[in-house]
């Protein structure tokens, strides 16, 4: 399985020589994930806290050997091409940190990890956490990850970044931690959405539940709903859907992410809850409520 | 962004698509000298106005005019009409086709809809649906109902070099001039906007309103800069509570908070990404300018890579600063619930600021106790100053 990264998994970082790549490497590093390599086109040769930099993937890959995944630091109009790159090199997970990447470079980007069996986080993911397995790609949980992620058997999987870590800070508050703590990003197209993430989900020992927070607009949270009742994800899903205050709001309306927007009738957060409902999940109608719902037999 | 009408019929022009001849009118003061049949169109965001009254034709100056008064005079759904295409009424006798292209979320992959019974109310009737390889869309083109290869083609090249996000013709008819686009709906995607110098569209609001002073100095504090966001997306609410919030997902949790505490935003917008001070000192000044506040709530989850004692220092910088501009003491509640690297800093700067009513809250706090303790001070600040509505 490509998305449930391993411990010790080879990460190369892309852009990473860029003032978020810098910031974000030593923390990657001093969690224990092992960021083998950067790629910055022009840059090959030089040295960066201690990882080497390549012109390209290839060239990185023929250097260090075939890695597992890439982080991408790269700018939003760029990631198309950058993604494209790695997946020709035959890497098979990949993180978009950028937000504002075009709808259209997205959905180039989902076909190609469908035509490469590769999975992709993002566009604009937070990034992608595992206490047990000491592993953190991207930006979540800044310099000091275990302030909010502490280990256990809960994922949680967030259209939202702050909110990932606003969820597992929660869990943590009242004593349950998490097997993996993602971003998928809260764009128009959804690389790795609720359902590709919980499937992958369904066979990992470590994780016992999941915690999904969803928004209005789109149909990630609807895919859930229909994958639960047709028991392929079986395991336990509780689910948080924000967006309520959007009824005072006429249509089109966009808000902070671009799949946050009711078009027409469907998508509002009160319509997911019901379906979500119907389907068998647990939805938390206040956010203090998740904790005590994953707790409840 | 939405486009109007004679905006997305100009683009349809320029990739080769047959629009009618047509004059925009702006004023009153416009030419009405009419050749032939006219088709006077209210030019709205919103659909639906053929029903309001929003489609009329005429066929003489006078009539022309009289309408064009009329529909200066008035509004469609809620929409004020601040310009009025004039076209050519384009004689046809065929079908009237429903062609669109969007991204399906489900499917996660661009569609082109198609119908030959197109037209008003074809949301209720079926259509085909056509995925496209957005890799290669021009590789298999789909036969509709024999419309010609070349034309379906233009309308593809142009929904993805175009970078829309819905590109729809409906109706798409065929006169003695060939196929004619009768009418165009295009919303192009504003994450793709650095790689079209020529979308030079101005601000609008889709809230069927024109959008406020505030709303349009809110998008501008990102053009041009890609470091974080901020105000992006603002729109004016009608409460007492003005709102700072950060994240997309946590403006969204702390907005259904506040309004389930009782409380009455004034305002929504987000900053995320960790935004320079610049940028957050300019949102503060906006979100502060409205009058009649009653209370201020900085919220957001706990941040990743947000630098919080940079952003708050910009939002208190940006408080200052629009207090010295509005001559005025912000002396109602000011709520913080904020959490992430470097917020002991963050801290220990807000406690030395005396001048304001600062209540702070970190991570032990939720987003949702916090909204209750914003909405309780901002009721009673109002009962105090007598600003209960």
């Amino acid at each position: 399985m490509s998305l449930l990264l391993r411990e010790n998994a080879k990460i190369i970082g892309q852009g990473i020589t860029g003032s978020e790549g810098q910031r974000a490497l030593p923390w990657m590093r001093a969690y224990g994930t092992n960021i083998v390599a950067g790629v910055t086109p022009g840059k090959g040769g030089e040295i960066l806290d201690g990882v080497p930099i390549f012109n390209t993937v290839k060239d990185a890959v023929q250097a260090v050997g075939q890695v597992d995944g890439s982080v991408m630091f790269v700018p939003p109009l760029f990631s198309k091409g950058a993604v494209t790159e790695a997946m020709e090199s035959g890497i098979k997970f990949v993180l978009i940190g950028a937000e504002k990447v075009p709808t259209k470079d997205a959905a180039i980007i989902y076909s190609l990890s469908r035509q490469f069996g590769a999975s992709v986080l993002g566009p604009s993911s937070v990034g992608f956490i595992s206490p047990h397995n000491k592993i953190k790609i991207g930006a979540i949980g800044g310099a000091d990850p275990s302030r909010v992620f502490v280990d256990g058997n809960v994922a949680v999987i967030s259209k939202s970044g702050g909110m990932t870590s606003e969820i597992s800070l929660h869990l943590k508050n009242n004593d349950l931690g998490v097997s993996y703590a993602a971003g998928i990003g809260g764009e128009r197209i959804i690389c790795t959405d609720f359902a590709d993430f919980l499937l992958a989900l369904e066979d990992d020992p470590m994780t016992t539940a999941s915690v999904i927070f969803g928004e209005l607009g789109g149909t990630a949270e609807e895919r859930v709903a229909e994958l639960v009742s047709e028991r392929r994800i079986k395991k336990k899903v509780v689910a948080f859907i924000a967006g309520d205050f959007a009824a005072v709001l006429p249509n089109d309306v966009q808000f902070g992410h671009a799949g946050a927007i009711i078009e027409g009738r469907k998508g509002t957060a009160k319509e997911k809850r019901r379906v979500l409902r119907e389907a068998g999940v647990l939805v938390a109608e206040h956010f203090d409520d998740i904790a005590g719902l994953i707790k409840k037999s | 962004m939405i486009l109007y009408e004679f905006e997305g019929k100009k683009i349809l022009e320029e990739a080769g698509i047959n629009v009618p001849k047509s004059r925009l009118i702006k004023s009153l003061k416009a030419d009405f000298a009419v050749a032939s049949n006219i088709v006077l169109k209210a030019q709205t965001l919103t659909g639906k106005r053929k029903d309001a009254g929003g489609i009329i034709i005429v066929s003489n100056a006078d009539e022309a005019k009289s309408a064009v008064y009329k529909m200066f005079d008035s509004s469609i759904n809620g929409e004020k009409i601040e310009s009025i295409l004039a076209e050519e009424k384009i004689e046809y006798s065929g079908s009237e086709y429903y062609i669109s292209i969007s991204y399906d979320t489900e499917s996660r992959e661009p569609v082109l809809m198609f119908s030959d019974e197109g037209g008003t109310g074809i949301e209720d009737r079926k259509s085909s649906v056509f995925p496209i390889d957005p890799k290669n869309p021009l590789e298999h083109v789909p036969a509709l109902a024999g419309l010609p290869d070349e034309l379906v083609k233009k309308i593809i090249r142009l929904f993805f070099d175009g970078d829309c996000l819905l590109l729809e013709i409906n109706p798409l008819v065929l006169s003695e001039q060939g196929y004619v686009a009768l009418d165009a709906k295009i919303k192009l995607d504003d994450a793709a906007s650095g790689r079209h110098k020529e979308w030079n569209f101005p601000t609008r609001s889709i809230s069927g309103r024109p959008p406020t002073e505030r709303e349009i100095a809110a998008k501008k504090i990102d053009e041009g800069d890609y470091r974080g966001t901020a105000g992006s997306a603002y729109f004016d609410l009608s409460g007492d509570i003005a709102v700072l919030a950060s994240g997309g997902g946590g403006s969204l949790t702390a907005l259904d908070a506040l309004f389930a505490a009782g409380g009455r935003p004034a305002n929504y917008t987000e900053y995320s990404g960790n935004p320079p001070k610049e940028k957050i000192e300019k949102l503060a000044k906006i979100v502060m300018s409205k009058p009649g506040l009653c209370g201020l709530w900085i919220v957001g989850a706990i941040a990743n890579f947000t630098d919080i004692y940079a952003t708050l220092s910009g939002l208190m910088e940006g408080l200052r600063s629009a207090e010295k501009e509005l001559v005025k003491k912000f002396d109602f509640p000011i709520v913080i619930r904020r959490g992430g690297p470097r917020d002991k800093e963050a801290f220990e700067m807000l406690r030395g600021i005396k001048e304001l009513d600062l209540h702070l809250y970190g991570e032990e706090t939720s987003i949702a106790e916090s909204a209750n303790i914003i909405s309780k001070l901002a009721g009673e600040y109002a009962k105090k100053h007598e600003l209960v509505a």
